[in-house]
């Protein structure tokens, strides 16, 4: 399973804070954001960043793995 | 003595965080510190609290990476950075920014560039809570 995050804004228009996608051999970030983008587009509108694991990905092409750590995140406001 | 990056919950003392700073080097000439607080007005509306979500342990790495960047980048001798994530109020602390250098052109630039990166760099979102409803920010005037 790929576990998604989400925070702030995002959580608000999505309401929930995580969910659990499949996943599939060969799965990108792409492909995640856009089996996602296509189900919430409300919430997806906003998001602007993605982080694997952690790490901001801008190379949506990267394949995930089983366990990977995705979250989509709006512009940040901290500060 | 306290971590240089953190984020707590309770307010930060300036006085101490200073103090840690100049701990680390006597050749220090220069501190340079950014204190942002939460304004009771924004956007043509009354803000009675600010509350805060963040992707913690990304938002911790970043701030450490955006130290040491800040060290490499101006040649610093130290540099502190602390964020509150709590619910405050009109006039209470946010987040604490400090940059030590032997001369202060280095101090004020990198004290300035740190915030500015947070702004951008740091997975925290801030929530105004208005007499009007409640709106998270997604900008970083």
């Amino acid at each position: 399973m790929i576990n998604v995050l989400f925070f702030g804004p995002v959580v608000e228009r999505l309401g929930m804070r995580d969910c659990q996608i499949p996943c599939v051999e060969g799965m990108t970030l792409q492909c995640l954001h856009d089996q996602l983008a296509a189900i919430y587009p409300h919430a997806f509108e906003i998001v602007c960043f993605c982080a694997v694991n952690g790490w901001q990905v801008r190379d949506l092409s990267v394949e995930l793995v089983d366990g990977s750590e995705v979250t989509f995140m709006a512009k940040f406001s901290g500060g | 003595m306290k971590d240089a990056v953190r984020i707590q919950q309770d307010d930060f003392s300036q006085d101490e965080e200073i103090k840690a700073l100049k701990a680390c080097s006597l050749r220090m000439g220069g501190i340079a510190t950014f204190v942002g607080c939460a304004r009771d007005f924004s956007a043509g509306r009354t803000v009675s609290q600010i509350s805060f979500d963040a992707y913690g342990s990304m938002a911790l790495s970043e701030m450490n990476q955006l130290r040491l960047d800040a060290i490499e980048k101006y040649s610093l001798l130290d540099a502190r950075i602390v964020h509150r994530l709590c619910t405050v109020t009109a006039g209470e602390n946010i987040v604490f920014i400090a940059a030590g250098a032997e001369h202060r052109v280095a101090a004020l630039d990198a004290c300035r560039w740190m915030i500015d990166e947070l702004k951008v760099r740091v997975p925290i979102w801030k929530k105004e809570v208005t007499p009007e409803g409640d709106a998270w920010l997604t900008s970083h005037p």
